[in-house]
């Protein structure tokens, strides 16, 4: 029975395994196609359609833009939700569970409905669509995820040693910089990190707010628009690559963390 | 407290200020905006005229002339300086006072196909505000390793049984309501509501043929790799660029006629740069622009000038030398106005739900 | 500024009024002048509800709501079925020091661009993709199988996505479970399957509804997945709201239907979370 069971076991994961990880071989593999169609039989190895991405200003300047992107836009969301976790913990404020609510809301809206509402909004007010406003759209989305985990995170554990060091004197700034930010720490970090996954990786808000500079996202679907290749192999492999280099790194932090 | 707010404030403007000079990019370089479609993308058309006359042309693609107008319509005054649109919705850009009218003397007129010229859409009031520059049609393209080339002569083959599940269909209303209204026996540039149902028939039968109804790329792919033999809709733009690839990708003319797809540029009157957009389309008429146009990696197409400076190979792709022929049997795109283009998307919309 | 104690009312508001402010200006705001658009005509006028009309009126409109639904129900379905055992599997028969490596690898192929998966998918299925030439190669199949463009390939792209999502929420659900209930049941004369049936999953349900409707918001609004996979054989909402956007710049319409579909989700969320509370009752 139970060696049966291990064997199923071992059987479906692997199964699950196998479909997680098809599409990323497929892709991974046609983008080293010598010829123009990512189909079989594979031509290939080549690494003529990786050139031909990193000779594309195009697509080399949505890469930056994304990153910005995501880094200006998940810190601004972190430290929003921090301080409003920050607050929301600390004080009893009357109707919190309603404005928490409120900061949590955009959790449960989709993405295409936010983006047309900032759109309509924008259009409105006259505001010519951007990068900033994507920007913007991505912290909508990202504010409450922020909010979310920080305010889960701040025990009464914490409380007591804030007002432990406020017993000994400390000024609020004090006690901000030197006890809740380091304690926080982990949560922060966390929050910024699943933040920037998100926008990095964010489309149809990107797609409605900008114009001519764009995010990577709505470059690869323009350059999948406009011609079948391997080139959207090599440039979603380089997107691969890249993530699994920000995840080591991040893995490396935290478990410096971790130890320390 | 105050400074907690302060330093917030602080963080904040720092980080709109720098996502702000990132939006705004090469601001110093002068700049052209341009309202496009996809083939006016290509980095080996903008470079070499952004090289030598030393500007940055911003491209912004767009998906039909409603959406087009749409985006102008969000805009500052100004803010475009020229647009690629549908030779047949000039009057429209017109209508709305958006367009300039263009210098005859400073472009090659006389190089041009005559048929292409569409003076009955491209001139209103005596005056020119377009010029075409890539034109082809919407027919069909099949693989002819695949189907019988003789079935192709009729878009009977369309709708009847044998060519069942391997029919992808261009996802695009205009010209493919407008072969389903040549199918019809109905004349394309005198469309009204009334011939709708006719129409509606015919698009059914093609929507039951048909494996997908896909875009430029979904539907190229498709007739490309095999997952289906017949592409309605499709033409040199998608049979030409594939022509390296796969030799046996071919479109023909059917007896009941074919639509003539036509792309113009145009200027807008708000332009603060109407001497760079009138370099820019002289670059573009001109027989190197125009022979890059034609081989962009979007989709290729049949060049307006007859002086673009093709490869014999290109032309021969192309079809270049049949081109008399076959503009003698295409008939116009639809331009519907406003009420009938309205219908004619949802009557689109109710094909793509019909299972 | 530090004599501010337990009853200062000004630090408090300091912290939460930013994060507050943004979500009324950039959420709360749009949405507001998104209703108003949506009471307009393109040809400007109004208020009217002539976009809610023609969602109602028009058949095909009503289709896409519908084509969302059962697509979404299907995709639920289907990852948390897939997702469950595969959880289990790596939270029971694991060893633990093993566990954080099996489930980073599950999360690795998530983390090429989202756009760029779909296409991935695309090329797996497609008429001369890997899987119909091995299938046919290996003499499986005499012809290949239809499987790109289909509801198929969408319902493959999204449940993809889903199973890592829901192997996660409910892999966290599972380690959070205390030992000691099995031991409990195992002491009570409850069987392996037993114990599984009526402790670990009620136990493990409340998780399964949060994946459950992560799940359903997600999908029922992506707009990527069904149009690069679904070889518009069928419109879902989101299609069908990028298209009145995308192909005539009709915004009053997109409104109308962006709010429908946003109704949609909210009696989705309002039914789940009743369920929960009685769960948790």
């Amino acid at each position: 029975m139970r060696a049966t069971l291990r064997i199923v076991s071992i059987l479906y994961a692997g199964a699950i395994y196998a479909f997680i990880f098809l599409p990323v071989v497929v892709l991974v593999l046609f983008s080293l196609q010598a010829t123009s169609f990512p189909i079989p039989p594979f031509t290939g190895p080549s690494l003529r359609w990786y050139g031909a991405v990193l000779a594309d200003a195009r697509l080399t300047s949505a890469l930056v833009n994304s990153l910005v992107v995501a880094v200006l836009s998940s810190l601004a969301a972190t430290v929003l939700g921090f301080l409003a976790a920050w607050g929301f913990a600390r004080f009893h404020l009357p109707g919190s569970a309603f404005l928490r609510g409120l900061i949590t809301l955009p959790l449960t809206v989709s993405y295409l409905i936010i983006g047309m509402g900032l759109l309509v909004m924008f259009n409105w007010a006259g505001v010519p669509k951007s990068l900033l406003a994507a920007g913007i759209g991505h912290v909508v989305i990202n504010l409450p995820l922020c909010f979310a985990i920080i305010y889960s995170q701040m025990g009464d554990h914490q409380v007591n040693i804030e007002r432990a060091a406020r017993d000994l004197g400390a000024g609020e700034g004090t006690v901000l910089v030197l006890i809740t930010v380091p304690v926080m720490a982990p949560a922060l970090f966390a929050a910024f990190f699943l933040s920037m996954t998100f926008s990095w990786d964010e489309f149809v808000i990107a797609f409605l707010l900008t114009r001519f500079d764009t995010t990577l996202p709505v470059e690869i679907w323009n350059l999948l628009r406009s011609g079948l290749n391997p080139k959207t192999n090599a440039v979603g492999s380089l997107v691969f690559a890249f993530s699994i280099a920000m995840v080591l790194l991040f893995e490396l932090v935290a478990f410096r963390r971790r130890r320390a | 407290m105050k400074t907690l707010v302060k330093t917030h404030a602080r963080m904040l403007a720092a980080a709109a200020g720098v996502l702000s000079l990132v939006a705004a990019g090469n601001a110093t370089a002068q700049e052209l905006n341009a309202l496009i479609w996809c083939d006016h993308a290509d980095p080996a058309l903008l470079q070499p005229f952004e090289e030598a006359n030393s500007v940055k042309v911003n491209v912004k693609e767009f998906e039909g002339t409603g959406a087009g107008l749409a985006i102008v319509e969000q805009s500052q005054p100004g803010d475009w300086d020229v647009m690629v649109i549908d030779s047949v919705d000039i009057p429209r850009g017109v209508e709305k006072g958006l367009f300039e009218p263009l210098p005859e003397d400073k472009l090659p007129f006389p190089d041009l196909f005559p048929e292409v010229k569409l003076d009955n859409y491209t001139v209103v009031d005596g005056k020119r505000y377009g010029v075409t520059e890539k034109f082809g049609y919407n027919t069909i393209g099949y693989n002819n390793t695949k189907v019988d080339p003789a079935d192709m002569q009729s878009m009977a083959a369309l709708t009847g049984d044998k060519y069942k599940g391997r029919l992808a269909i261009y996802d695009y209303y205009l010209p493919v309501i407008g072969m389903a209204a040549l199918a019809a026996g109905k004349k394309t540039s005198e469309l009204t509501e009334a011939d709708l149902p006719a129409i509606r028939d015919v698009l059914m039968k093609m929507k039951a043929n048909a494996k997908l109804v896909g875009e430029v790329v979904a539907s190229q792919t498709a007739l490309a790799t095999g997952e289906v033999d017949i592409l309605v809709g499709g033409g040199e733009w998608v049979t030409a660029g594939l022509a390296k690839e796969n030799p046996a990708l071919d479109f023909s003319i059917p007896q009941e006629g074919a639509v003539l797809w036509s792309q113009s540029l145009a200027m807008f009157k708000d332009s603060k740069n109407k001497d760079l957009a009138l370099k820019f389309i002289q670059y573009i008429m001109s027989p190197e622009g125009q022979a890059r146009l034609a081989t962009s990696s979007c989709y290729w197409g049949m060049p307006a000038s007859t002086k673009a400076a093709l490869t014999d190979d290109q032309k021969k792709v192309l079809r270049f030398d049949e081109q008399p022929g076959f503009l003698a049997r295409a008939q116009p795109y639809p331009a519907p106005d406003a009420d009938l283009d309205k219908k004619m998307q949802d009557l689109w919309t109710e094909m793509l739900q019909a299972q | 500024m530090a004599a501010v104690g337990k009853d200062g009312r000004i630090i408090p508001w300091a912290l939460v009024t930013p994060a507050l402010a943004f979500t009324l200006v950039f959420f709360v705001l749009p949405f507001v002048a998104m209703v108003a658009v949506s009471l307009t005509t393109v040809q400007g006028g109004g208020p009217t509800f002539d976009g809610y009309a023609q969602f109602f009126q028009n058949p095909s409109y009503r289709q896409a709501l519908v084509n969302s639904l059962q697509v979404t129900a299907i995709v639920t379905a289907v990852s948390i079925l897939l997702a469950y055992p595969f959880a289990w599997i790596l939270a029971e028969m694991v060893p633990p020091q093993w566990q954080r490596l099996a489930l980073m690898l599950a999360v690795l192929p998530f983390w090429t661009s989202y756009v760029v998966r779909s296409y991935s998918w695309l090329l797996v299925l497609s008429q001369n993709g890997v899987v119909n030439q091995a299938l046919t190669g290996s003499g499986l199949l005499a012809e290949p199988l239809p499987m790109a463009n289909t509801r198929f390939a969408t319902v493959t792209g999204f449940v993809h996505f889903f199973v890592m999502l829901l192997t996660l929420t409910i892999f966290a659900n599972l380690k959070q479970l205390s030992p000691s209930y099995r031991k409990a049941a195992a002491d009570l004369g409850a069987g392996p399957i037993r114990t599984f049936l009526y402790v670990i999953l009620p136990l493990t349900l409340p998780g399964i509804m949060v994946g459950a409707f992560l799940t359903f918001v997600l999908a029922i609004g992506d707009y990527i997945t069904p149009q690069i996979l679904g070889g518009n054989n069928e419109l879902l909402m989101p299609q069908l709201i990028m298209m009145q956007i995308g192909r005539r710049g009709d915004f009053p319409l997109a409104s109308s239907l962006a709010i429908i579909l946003m109704v949609v989700v909210t009696i989705a969320y309002l039914a789940c979370a009743r369920w929960l509370k009685i769960e948790r009752a």
